[in-house]
């Protein structure tokens, strides 16, 4: 009834092309960015913003740069939990040389690096495709945690073999360390990610994101229109792995606190890929649907049946999940390949004729 | 350095051209030339090289010999990209759209090269970028309406009837704004009035923008309103090559393709 574009008749074509060109999906925007910023940092306790809203910011991100990879480019990648490490490491050696530089500076510059290893590893794509690509970028996988834990220089040769995160300071803010507190650090990630994922839609939205689209629809088509693939898949690439650096970076500094090669291993890849692939392949939106509900379900299975006063062994419960996600993982790849994001489409289309589903 | 080609000259000239599969020899010493401002028709039967012809042209396949003079630049084995740089564009037999993309970013698609600008200003959107999506918009919109897919525009084109899809690929090479547009079987399983419509965008095409058209067409009726010249193959041989009286009074014509039904 109230989900309508009726009367709202766009006369310019920069209206027409904004992001939200539909008034309510505007103000819906609006309000998830007041709940985002003002009601959650005030209303959420330190558990719900450390353990809940912190990771799903963090894995939104980094489902954001595999699905501009995947997504939008057409490049699959099982690499994504290594280009995570190469973020953290690369900020952790960083922060280690300009100790008194803005933390925040420091992880933006980490996905620099990360967006060199990834188009370095981009590079078959020009030649191989599919399931060869896949190959490859596993082998970048297992290429990179070995350096992780073999090469000592990442870790400052600490005994235990962890990145250990130290106070870092940025804003007049102690942002990272033990004594940062949740608001703070969750201010941040939030800001960071908000940021990021605009920039991502203005890229999707343009010339660029047009060439990724017209790679993963059609290359021999795309070439004769101009693009050139290798520019194309690198920038892909590149874009991509420096978003899942940032949050790496980001998963280590401002959630983990300490992290070694195993928070980085073809698991996390396999989660950050079934995030994409929950959400919608070729969605920003889904791609934080995905990250909430493989982030988020798990914790439910964990509280609700406790909150009933029933004992669950947690080996249980992970299995449950592994089912759900895994049914799941199966219906979408089958019945809808665009994931939540395009569930959630259909509803509003659904909610924009109703009650005349004809007319 | 390419020379300004006016309406009548050659604008591309392919001379003994021979391009072979392995063992298949696909076109055989083919020769003939396209002039600017005309429609140049490219018949024959199935088979006979039509399509590989057009590859070769945009540079998709390298002829083994021969040579092609493309604005009177002799040029060697080029990429499909520089093709499009210089004025080439093509419709595909089996539609080749960009199918996850909707109609108007399909057809924006078509500006890719005319566009410049960079990363750092398209991350940020607002502002140079955005002015320059409005005005490429703006072309877009008039191929939109000559086109008369106004309705469609936000459809994803994988959803499009074929008709249709065939002229959103139509609408994405015009975007193109080339010198040179293939279209390789623009009608192929339209019904008629599908094909009146499209006879009269090529038409309309060529008259009124002077662009060249290099047009592969199983339905004579339609070849012989539209072009004033063509080039028959068979079996990868030019047989004929003349004004559509010339060709269809040609008996070589007239036993290789003519006579047979298709
Ligand atoms: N990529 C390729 N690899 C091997 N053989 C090819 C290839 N492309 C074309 N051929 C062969 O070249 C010959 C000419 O094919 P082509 O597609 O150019 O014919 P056509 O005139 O377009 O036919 P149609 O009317 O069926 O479209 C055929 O024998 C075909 O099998
Ligand atoms: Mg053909």
């Amino acid at each position: 009834m109230f989900y309508r574009e009726t009367g709202q008749y766009k006369t310019s074509y920069e209206a027409d092309s904004s992001i939200f060109p539909i008034l309510q999906d505007r103000i819906g925007i609006a309000l998830m960015l007041i709940v985002a910023f003002v009601v959650i940092p005030l209303a959420g306790n330190d558990f719900f913003l450390s353990s809940i809203m912190i990771p799903f910011l963090i894995f939104a991100l980094a489902a954001i740069g595999l699905n501009i990879l995947t997504g939008y480019t057409g490049q699959i990648s099982l690499g994504t939990g290594a280009f995570m490490g190469v973020g953290a490491y690369a900020c952790y050696k960083l922060t280690t040389y300009f100790p008194d530089v803005n933390i925040v500076l420091l992880i933006l510059c980490s996905g620099f690096f990360s967006a060199f290893i990834g188009m370095l590893f981009g590079l078959p794509s020009l030649r191989i495709k599919g399931f060869y690509l896949i190959v490859t970028t596993l082998a970048a996988q297992f290429f990179l945690e070995w350096a992780f834990i073999r090469v000592g220089w990442l870790y400052n040769y600490n005994d235990s073999g962890a990145i250990e995160v130290p106070e870092r300071t940025g804003f007049g803010l102690v942002l990272t360390g033990p004594s940062a507190t949740p608001t703070t650090r969750y201010m941040v990630v939030l800001c960071l990610v908000v940021a990021m994922t605009w920039v991502a839609s203005n890229l999707i939205r343009g010339r660029i994101g047009r060439s990724w689209m017209m790679i993963r629809d059609m290359d021999i088509a795309a070439e004769l229109m101009g693009v050139r693939p290798l520019y194309a898949k690198l920038s892909a690439f590149a874009v991509s792995s420096f978003y899942t650096g940032v949050a790496g970076a980001m998963m280590v500094f401002f959630w983990l606190g300490a992290a070694e090669v195993e928070s980085f291993d073809v698991n996390e890849s396999f989660s950050i890929l079934f995030m994409v692939i929950l959400g919608g392949l070729g969605s920003l939106m889904g791609s934080f649907m995905g990250a909430a509900f493989i982030w988020i379900l798990p914790v439910l299975l964990r509280l609700i049946p406790e909150s009933f006063g029933i004992d669950i062994s947690v080996a249980t419960l992970e299995h449950i999940n592994f089912m759900i996600v895994g049914a799941l993982i199966i219906f979408f790849l089958i019945v809808e390949p665009h994931g939540l994001a395009r569930l959630w489409k259909i509803a509003k289309e659904k909610l924009r004729t109703w009650p005349f589903p004809y007319a | 350095m390419s020379q300004e080609i006016k309406p009548g000259e050659v604008l591309l000239e392919l001379e003994d051209v021979s391009l072979s599969f392995g063992g298949v020899r696909a076109i055989k010493n083919v020769g003939f030339n396209i002039k600017r401002g005309e429609i140049r028709a490219i018949i024959g039967p199935n088979g006979a090289g039509k399509t590989s012809m057009l590859n070769v042209i945009n540079g998709f396949y390298h002829p083994q010999e021969g040579t092609i003079t493309y604005k009177g630049v002799h040029r060697k084995n080029m990429r499909p990209y520089v093709a499009a740089t210089q004025g080439i564009a093509r419709t595909f037999q089996n539609v080749a759209l960009f199918k996850g993309m909707s109609t108007l970013d399909n057809i924006m698609s078509g500006r890719t090269l005319k566009m410049h600008r960079n990363f750092l200003w398209q991350m940020l959107y607002y502002g140079p970028a955005r002015r320059e999506e409005m005005q490429h918009r703006e072309r877009v919109e008039h191929v939109i309406d000559f086109l008369e897919i106004a309705h469609i525009r936000r459809t994803p084109v994988g959803r499009l009837p074929y008709g249709l899809q065939k002229r959103v690929e139509l609408a994405r090479a015009l975007a193109m704004e080339p010198e040179l547009l293939l279209l390789d079987e623009p009608m192929a399983g339209m019904n008629l009035e599908e094909k009146e419509d499209m006879s009269r965008y090529i038409l309309e095409v060529n008259d009124e923008f002077g662009m060249t058209i290099a047009l592969i067409e199983h339905d004579i009726s339609v070849v012989m309103d539209l072009s004033d010249r063509i080039v028959v193959l068979d079996h990868g041989e030019k047989i004929a090559d003349g004004t559509p009286a010339e060709v269809s009074a040609d008996q070589d014509v007239i036993d290789a393709y003519l006579g047979v039904a298709h």
